[in-house]
């Protein structure tokens, strides 16, 4: 099951601290999804998954909401 | 006995932050004899360890939290230890929750402190935020108090851009020096950090003498272990405290790590006076004045060995003060 994580409910740098904890809980080739509230959160969101050798794809949603999904 | 208020004759306080400095009940100033032999300038340190919850920072917490509007919410804000624990002591006398974002690089003793206070303590890595570089304990704060999940649970003093850390030293700190000094100082050091001391302090001390030299003190590198300082020099406009005022700043002295920690231990071992590594560097600073200048200086001294002691080991652990160099 995919597991999905909103953190739309917090900016920098805290998105990207639960962030960083919930890629860390994920085990290998798990499937997930982090839906990030603004745009600074969506920049270092990114950075933590892309420094973790982790490709991922990203969209943007309703209101300014981005989403990430990506494999562990 | 009266039940309210403060007798700093008999030294009698219906509570604890009746304590606090103000101009009738000062922190203690004194004359530094030996580590400095040039009698055509005094250096005084204004030591700020005497203060109820031991550093400066006592002062600008008691008067941020008598304004601050609380309203059930947990009080939080950045620190590197010391504003923390006049926090935490304030709040708990208070009966409010606190928690502190603290820089990874503060010294153990200081995290410690915290949690004996009972404080929540977040330790935020100086790089966590890029919206506030090498600052990631103020990034953090800044998104509690902002997100929309977390805002309505948090309140901040701010000590960065509240006018009261000003005006805690422009009505305390600098009254009590000018009166102290009898209106001969002539110098007055302090290191940037927030900077609400050299601004207070100095635009104070402008006011009764245009003619007195404010001197800033500030670290030689950005990274750089003097918990509480500040680089200012080159940094971006945005990442400068709000509430530095530059207009009453006359020179500004940079110190490195190793002049400010010698400077420390040279005083302790000189004058039997144990001090924080902040006040070593801002004395280095003073001491460069003292061959070429004139008057009085007091040189404010934010808080005391106690709480470096792990700081300090490492240093004499190198055996370079116990050599004898630089002392």
């Amino acid at each position: 099951m995919e597991e999905q994580y909103d953190l739309s409910g917090f900016i920098c740098p805290i998105s990207k601290m639960k962030a960083t904890e919930f890629i860390k809980s994920l085990g290998e080739g798990e499937k997930a999804t982090i839906i990030v509230g603004d745009t600074e959160s969506l920049k270092t969101v990114a950075q933590e998954l892309k420094s973790r050798g982790i490709q991922t794809a990203f969209e943007q949603a309703e209101d300014n909401k981005f989403i990430l999904t990506f494999t562990k | 006995m009266k039940s309210e208020g403060s007798d700093h004759q008999l030294r009698v306080y219906s509570d604890i932050t009746g304590l606090v400095a103000c101009p009738e009940n000062p922190t203690p100033l004194v004359r530094l004899n030996r580590i400095n032999p040039n009698k055509g300038f005094e250096i005084y340190l204004k030591l700020e360890r005497y203060n109820p919850f031991g550093s400066v920072k006592d002062r600008i917490v008691k008067e941020m939290m008598k304004s601050l509007d609380i309203k059930g919410r947990t009080v939080v804000e950045p620190s590197s230890g010391n504003t923390g624990i006049a926090l935490a002591c304030i709040a708990n006398a208070m009966g409010i929750p606190v928690e502190i974002a603290v820089p990874d690089k503060i010294p153990e003793e200081k995290k410690i402190m915290l949690k004996f206070l009972g404080a929540t303590l977040m330790e935020a890595d100086d790089a966590l935020c890029p919206a506030f570089p090498s600052e990631g304990a103020r990034g953090l704060v800044n998104a509690l108090v902002l997100s929309p999940a977390t805002k309505d649970g948090y309140v901040s003093p701010n000590q960065y851009e509240n006018q009261l850390n000003v005006q805690a030293h422009y009505q305390g700190t600098g009254p009590e020096i000018w009166q102290q000094t009898q209106g001969e100082i002539g110098y007055f050091f302090a290191a940037f950090g927030t900077c609400g001391t050299i601004t207070g302090v100095g635009k104070y001390l402008k006011e009764q003498n245009p003619k007195i030299k404010i001197i800033g003190v500030e670290p030689s590198t950005a990274d750089h272990k003097l918990p509480g300082m500040k680089r200012i020099t080159g940094l971006a406009e945005e990442y400068i405290p709000k509430i530095l005022d530059y207009s009453v700043i006359d020179d500004t002295v940079e110190v490195t790590d190793e002049d400010a920690y010698t400077t420390a231990i040279k005083l302790a071992r000189k004058d039997g006076i144990p001090v924080g590594p902040t006040t070593g560097a801002i004395l280095s600073a003073a001491l460069s004045y003292a061959g070429s200048n004139k008057g009085i200086a007091v040189v404010i001294s934010p808080d005391d060995a106690f709480k470096y002691t792990s700081f300090y080991q490492e240093v004499l652990n190198t055996g370079f003060v116990e050599a004898g160099e630089g002392i």
